[in-house]
């Protein structure tokens, strides 16, 4: 429906109201992270970055997301890109969906169950012969590597990314596919000028909302995770809530920094987006 | 006396530095159909999305019946609009849809629905979804839609474009005649002269923004306004952008020379038939123009001809565009 | 197309099937101890306990409550917000379109500290609305996307075919578009309410551990309850958008042309 100039503009009000809530959230963390009893200082900031904690932490929370978004974009594609035919019907799709049922932190704890050093997995290894001792099961949950974590995140992610690239698969046409068979195309052909092309805007959106998700949530971490290194969002959860009130302004500063990278490379990434999208109109216009 | 249901005047429209409307003007009776024909891209659908209210006009006026409804929006104003898709509310019935534009209209009566149905032949397939009727069907669901809202006047933006050529020329005798019982005013667009000749008592043709004749379809035929007029119109060699000649004035020859004629060099380029008749297309050697000409006899016609034009039949466009 | 689908339906039991079965099958029996020789202890011990628990309940319709709060903000900013996206083209947009993505892409944390403060000034803070406000921040984006998509897809001249018969703002909306907006609802319930279940560090900080919602319950618990137990609260948390499921379902069925056993087909 075309709608006046105006009261198209009505139907954003809720929208901007809405966002007055996350945007007035954000501006005071950082102004509370810049200011000691009223006047501005940057020594959180450098508090911060002095801290081997925090650093210690950042890294690992990097690495960790970093992992995990890798882990569930390579596998969801690999996945949708083998079985979107077979997704179309009702159950395969439902069957898939089914950790998308649970939040994270229940997921978090069904990977406990099966894969801690007394978890089904280990039981059932040692049962078979497979290890003579628990002991001898790998720590793959509360460990310092994370693994946990990204496993427990791959887990819940892949269903999302499915989620997400599934209608783009299914709106491929195959005479795409055909025409670059013609042509003479590999298969290679055909992912880099078929399927990337189509899949781009929302494979970049997807990986933007896994990396951050998985960078700054608290759940999963707060579960699976050891004390050091810790993500970053345990660490700050605990400034937050932690014992003196005056590890307050570095939780803001923390979350004010998590907060800078991730809109950095949102940012970046919509740029490029963007850049792509405005070359592909301009070749269809020639 | 008849009265004068749609009137507008000097209606520009504006999309950034594109003027696609330029000072359009006309009048439409009580029951008068107006076909409104041109090439695919010129802005026929923004015309009648101005005259539905979808889009407002940058300048000019809207009369209906006398009054100004060039600000009154789409659902206020009493036009209808049925559009290329049959744009069927998928999750009603046949019955639902053309109830629904009485409904909303407030004009809901049973009667009136059963008897659209009727007109339309689907009161067979009433309970049917959109979904699991033909195409044709659809389209007649969606004016009979259009209908149940009692329009003024109904306008039509290709609608029978998205069905093949055998349901295409049945339907369009079918709703021609739907109106002309219905005493319904309408505008119909369309890019295809033939479409527009059965659906119009007058033909508008519209070009770059403007109408470039308003006229029955002899009156376009036997006096073109202009050489775009003419070229629409396909029954004449345009000789330049003064001057024109009727098809059938062209006589075929071998030799070159005749008294009081013009006669241009060709190359016959392909032989078709068309209502039983053969019909040479010609390249002209001077021009590069083709001419498509009905030939009379089985002549044997060598590639190389000449076409002789008797100078007394050579016209000169009129350069008007009113009736 | 080469089959592939038994390896769909291996990957699909080892991935997707067996942790559910695991959860199931460890919350009918107590705590598994296979070395020890003994099999498998069938009980319905862990549910009975778990119901018995009074905050449990509690918890849950909270959880319900809150969970419907903000699929009703949800489905209201979602739907006039996608509307608007798809009715009007602007310079832009893409930009616009990223903004409103931008709330799940801010660490919530981060807006909910920031929000603390502000909260505890306007009285919402360990209430459940203020809950309720926090809970919209990583939901809405998601909304907007999906209604955003649903009217994309019906399509801008569908839209204008009410509007021309003569139909106004609100009946077009209920007579036209949430009837086809149907299955956009379904998904953003369903999204919705498990995303607001999910979220146990932001409604500990906005509601104070006043507002007991499910996650509230679940943290403490894993500290002391036994892998029957845990399973059995774990089941339950997909039980809560079954719930709200059915709930949207009953509501939707209140729309006009909505097709159900006992109504007439006039």
């Amino acid at each position: 429906m075309k709608l006046s100039r105006n009261s198209s503009l009505l139907l954003f009000i809720p929208a901007l109201l809405f966002m007055s809530i996350p945007l007035y959230g954000l501006v005071t963390a950082v102004s509370q992270s810049l200011s000691d009893s009223g006047t501005w200082t940057f020594d959180y900031y450098r508090q911060l970055f002095q801290s081997e904690r925090f650093m210690a932490s950042l890294w690992f929370s990097l690495r960790t997301s970093l992992a995990a978004t890798l882990l569930s974009i390579i596998l969801g594609m690999a996945f949708t890109r083998f079985f979107h035919t077979l997704l179309e019907k009702m159950a395969p799709r439902l069957t898939v969906w089914i950790p998308m049922l649970f939040p994270h932190f229940v997921w978090g704890y069904m990977v406990i169950l099966l894969l801690s050093e007394t978890g089904v997995l280990s039981q059932l290894a040692l049962l078979t012969g497979g290890i003579a001792d628990t002991d001898e099961f790998p720590i793959l949950t509360r460990d310092p590597y994370g693994i946990g974590i990204i496993l427990t995140y791959v887990w819940k992610e892949v269903p999302l990314v499915i989620l997400m690239l599934l209608p783009v698969y299914t709106s491929i046409r195959p005479e795409y596919y055909a025409l670059v068979d013609t042509l003479g195309g590999t298969a290679w052909n055909r992912f880099f000028t078929v399927e990337v092309p189509h899949l781009l805007p929302v494979l970049i959106e997807t990986i933007l909302i896994v990396f951050s998700f998985t960078l700054s949530a608290y759940e999963v971490p707060a579960m699976l995770g050891t004390t050091f290194p810790e993500m970053i969002s345990v660490l700050s959860y605990d400034w937050f809530y932690g014992s003196s009130w005056e590890d307050r302004p570095l939780a803001f500063a923390s979350m004010v920094c998590v907060s800078f990278l991730l809109l950095v490379v949102s940012l970046l990434m919509y740029l490029y987006l963007n850049k792509a999208r405005w070359r592909a109109m301009r070749g269809s216009r020639s | 006396m008849s009265s004068i249901t749609l009137e507008i005047k000097q209606i520009t429209k504006q999309f950034h530095s594109d003027l696609v409307l330029n000072g359009l003007s006309f009048q439409l009776q009580k029951g008068e159909i107006m076909s409104v024909v041109g090439p695919s891209g010129s802005g026929k659908t923004t015309l009648l999305r101005v005259l539905a209210g979808l889009e407002k006009p940058t300048n000019g006026t809207i009369y209906m019946n006398g009054r100004d409804v060039t600000k009154q929006k789409a659902n206020r104003r009493d036009i209808s609009l049925v559009f290329q898709q049959p744009l069927l509310f998928p999750h009603m019935s046949v019955e639902e849809n053309v109830a629904y534009g009485a409904k909303v209209s407030k004009k809901y009566t049973q009667e009136k629905v059963d008897t659209l149905l009727e007109a339309i032949g689907m009161t067979k397939y009433r309970s049917h979804f959109p979904s699991e009727i033909s195409g044709g069907q659809q389209q007649r669901t969606a004016l009979a839609r259009a209908m149940a809202t009692e329009p003024e006047v109904i306008l039509f933006d290709e609608p029978f474009s998205s069905l093949d050529p055998s349901l295409r020329q049945g339907l369009r005798y079918w709703v021609r005649n739907f109106l002309v019982e219905q005493e319904t005013t309408a505008i119909f667009v369309t890019h295809d002269m033939e479409e527009a000749m059965i659906m119009g008592d007058q033909i508008a043709v519209f070009q770059e923004g403007k109408f470039q004749q308003i006229g029955a379809a002899k009156v376009l035929h036997e006096s073109p306004a202009n050489m775009k007029v003419a070229s629409f119109m396909g029954g004449h060699l345009i000789l330049n952008d003064q001057e024109y000649v009727p098809l059938q004035a062209i006589e075929l020859s071998s030799s070159p020379f005749k008294e009081d004629t013009q006669t241009f060099e060709g190359t016959v380029e392909h032989i078709t038939y068309q209502h039983g008749r053969p019909i040479a297309h010609i390249e002209i050697k001077e021009s590069g123009a083709k001419v498509p000409l009905p030939l009379t006899n089985d002549e044997q016609l060598q590639n190389e001809v000449f076409l002789s034009i008797p100078v007394s039949s050579i016209q000169r466009f009129r350069g008007t565009i009113d009736e | 197309m080469k089959n592939n689908k038994p390896v769909f339906t291996a990957v699909g039991i080892v991935f997707f099937i067996a942790p559910l079965l695991l959860l199931l099958l460890q919350s009918l029996s107590a705590p598994w101890r296979f070395q020890s020789g003994y099999g498998v202890d069938w009980k319905l011990e862990s549910f009975r306990q778990l119901i018995r628990d009074p905050y449990l309940w509690e918890a849950t319709w909270w959880s319900i409550l809150i969970g419907f709060l903000v699929l009703v903000l949800n489905a209201v900013v979602g739907i006039l917000t996608g509307k608007a996206l798809s009715s009007y083209s602007f310079k832009g947009k893409p930009w616009v379109e990223a903004l409103l993505l931008s709330p799940i892409l801010i660490p919530v944390l981060a807006i909910a500290m920031g929000l603390h403060l502000f909260m505890i000034r306007l009285g919402l803070a360990d209430t459940m609305m203020g809950v309720v406000i926090i809970h919209l921040v990583p939901t809405i984006p998601y909304s907007i996307k999906i209604f955003h998509n649903s009217y994309q897809q019906m399509g801008k001249a569908l839209m204008e075919q009410p509007h021309i018969l003569g139909a106004g703002f609100f009946t077009q909306l209920f007579t036209v578009e949430l009837p086809l907006l149907r299955p956009a609802l379904r998904s953003v319930t369903f999204l919705t309410i498990v995303i607001s279940l999910s979220q146990y560090a932001i409604t500990a900080i906005i509601g104070g551990g006043q507002v007991l919602t499910l996650p509230m319950v679940f943290f403490p618990f894993l500290e002391n309850a036994n892998a029957s137990l845990m399973s059995a609260f774990s089941l339950w948390f997909a039980f809560v958008p079954v719930v709200m499921y059915i709930l949207v379902e009953v509501i939707l069925l209140l729309l006009p042309y909505s097709r159900v056993p006992w109504r007439n087909h006039r």
